[in-house]
């Protein structure tokens, strides 16, 4: 194993217990991040499905953090990659679709989706 | 081509937060003196006019009051000592003091922003920056604050904004600027942004809701480090917040910001590094770059230089400076960065300012641009700035010669 034979350097341990403080009011870039993830939540998470917190309420990093997950977990689920594996309908469907005039568009999807090239 | 950008297969850049070169790395002078850090003697005035000079005596948390000022107006006071704008001001570095005494902090305590850590006690920042390469002029992108500094490293842009609020930034100005790693997709390449974890997710939202594949989490690092499954492109993100881990244990902010425990930070750099560092492989072909996104407010003595204009404008509602509109044409404060790779002489220093015939300026929009003319071979344009910026891989940094295994460092945890 290569760290058999390397030279080595400790890291400094330190009280892991001491500098932990999930209480620690947020700092300015985390509250930034709170905002544009609330403003991400409403774009891309269906209404029934957001978490309606009020970032307003949220002064501690562990509170931050909880609402961060919640919606970064959202995100995934209904991002771009997640509608991608959705089975898309078979030419011949969409075809006999067409001819029957029964193509509609759903009205929770958005009205244009953004191209990432 | 050198040998060791030859076999170069990966790109790893891992962006910590709010820290000066001097902060973390001044206090390497005295035993480098190639380094362009401190000699003791800088200062600046407080606020009662006093001189306060550098101190040795910075701590890992609890020494800051107050997050110190490093939104726009705040490094213009830090930059240019407090002087009004007006045309042919000159930079002094004089104003961090002044900056921090005037957030609350009593003039005692508004002396700490001139404080920073000797080498011994951030181990792994410093043995880095002396076993591998340390810039001596890589600077912030935009004198102000994180998003719009980050935005650099992502874009090569911050499309006109010098704040917090590249969010707002119009659907179809940023379609015509793509991410780095929607340019390497498209190029047939790979390429991912690591976060730490979801309660601490990314700061690139933005791509959050436009692309998610393109995301993992730390762990996924570690396993795809471990597997030899790495893209060419990684992106690293620390942990932005203390919070419970998933087991119900508590996980350490590890960004450096303060007021997070600067060692958390320390460790977790180390625990990057050895990831690639062992798998003997991986080591082999890739280069590590470990950078901060902006100062943080914190001392630095080198004056920020003039760069190339991006094409955008920041009106003076926007700069929050009386007078001044900001045509992205000064660069922000310096931080520290360091490349690490095995192809890499032990003790390189890429001069900065200090070294006016020598000068290599570097600054976030570098990452874009090296990545993309490594992996892209230049097919792709970038950015105003990125078509200016120096890339960090070259033959004078990286390379023929394959240091012996026992001669590079690892860590023990």
């Amino acid at each position: 194993m290569a760290q058999q034979f390397a030279k080595t350097v400790n890291v400094l341990k330190f009280d892991e217990n001491e500098a932990y403080d999930h209480d620690r009011p947020i700092s300015s870039l985390v509250r930034t991040q709170l905002l544009h993830l609330h403003q991400a939540e409403h774009i891309r998470v269906p209404e029934k499905e957001r978490t309606n917190i009020n970032i307003n309420d949220l002064q501690t990093e562990r509170q931050a953090s909880e609402y961060i997950a919640k919606v970064t977990r959202l995100l995934h689920k209904h991002g771009k990659a997640a509608k991608k594996l959705k089975p898309r309908k078979s030419a011949k469907k969409k075809a006999a679709a067409r001819g029957s005039g029964k193509t509609k568009q759903s009205k929770s999807a958005p009205k244009k989706r953004t191209s990432r090239k | 081509m050198s040998k060791g950008l030859d076999n170069l297969k990966h790109i790893v850049v891992l962006m910590m937060e709010n820290r000066s070169f001097d902060h973390m790395l001044g206090g390497l002078k005295q035993g480098f003196p190639k380094i362009n850090g401190l000699t003791g003697n800088e200062s600046n005035p407080d606020s009662a006019g006093n001189v306060v000079k550098v101190s040795p005596t910075a701590d890992y948390r609890g020494q800051l009051s107050h997050d110190p000022d490093h939104h726009f107006p705040g490094v213009d006071v830090q930059i240019y000592g407090g002087a009004a704008f007006a045309p042919g001001r000159v930079a002094n570095m004089q104003g961090f003091v002044k900056s921090y005494g005037t957030q609350g902090a009593n003039v005692q305590d508004s002396h700490a922003i001139m404080e920073y850590f000797t080498p011994d006690k951030i181990p792994v920042l410093t043995t880095l920056a002396t076993e591998y390469a340390v810039f001596n002029g890589w600077f912030a992108s935009i004198p102000g604050p994180t998003i719009c500094n980050r935005a650099f490293a992502h874009y090569g842009t911050s499309f006109g904004n010098v704040d917090m609020n590249m969010f707002l930034v119009p659907d179809a100005v940023r379609q015509k600027i793509p991410t780095i790693y929607e340019r390497l997709e498209a190029g047939g390449h790979s390429a991912k942004l690591y976060y730490y974890d979801q309660p601490s997710s990314t700061m690139e939202i933005v791509n959050l809701i436009k692309d998610q594949s393109m995301f993992g989490v730390f762990s996924d690092f570690m396993a795809d480090c471990k597997s030899g499954k790495l893209p060419q492109y990684s992106f690293v993100e620390p942990n932005y917040t203390d919070h419970p881990g998933p087991g119900g244990g508590q996980l350490l902010a590890n960004d450096q910001h303060p007021d997070h425990h600067v060692l958390a930070g320390d460790n977790f750099i180390a625990s990057v590094y050895n990831a690639i560092r062992i798998n003997p492989d991986l080591w082999q072909s890739t280069v590590l770059l470990i950078v901060y996104d902006e100062h943080g407010g914190l001392y630095d003595h080198v004056v920020p230089p003039a760069c190339p204009k991006d094409g955008f404008k920041a009106a003076e509602a926007a700069t929050g400076v009386p007078g001044l509109t900001f045509e992205f044409d000064r660069l922000g404060i310096r931080v520290p960065a360091i490349l690490v790779s095995p192809y890499i002489a032990r003790g390189t220093v890429i001069p900065g300012t200090e070294n006016p015939a020598k000068q290599r300026i570097f600054e976030h929009a570098c990452i874009p641009a090296t990545v993309s003319r490594h992996f892209l071979n230049g097919t792709d344009a970038g950015t105003p700035r990125e078509q200016q910026a120096l890339t960090f891989l070259d033959e004078s940094i990286v390379g023929n010669n394959l240091r012996p295994d026992d001669d590079c460092v690892f860590f023990n945890m």
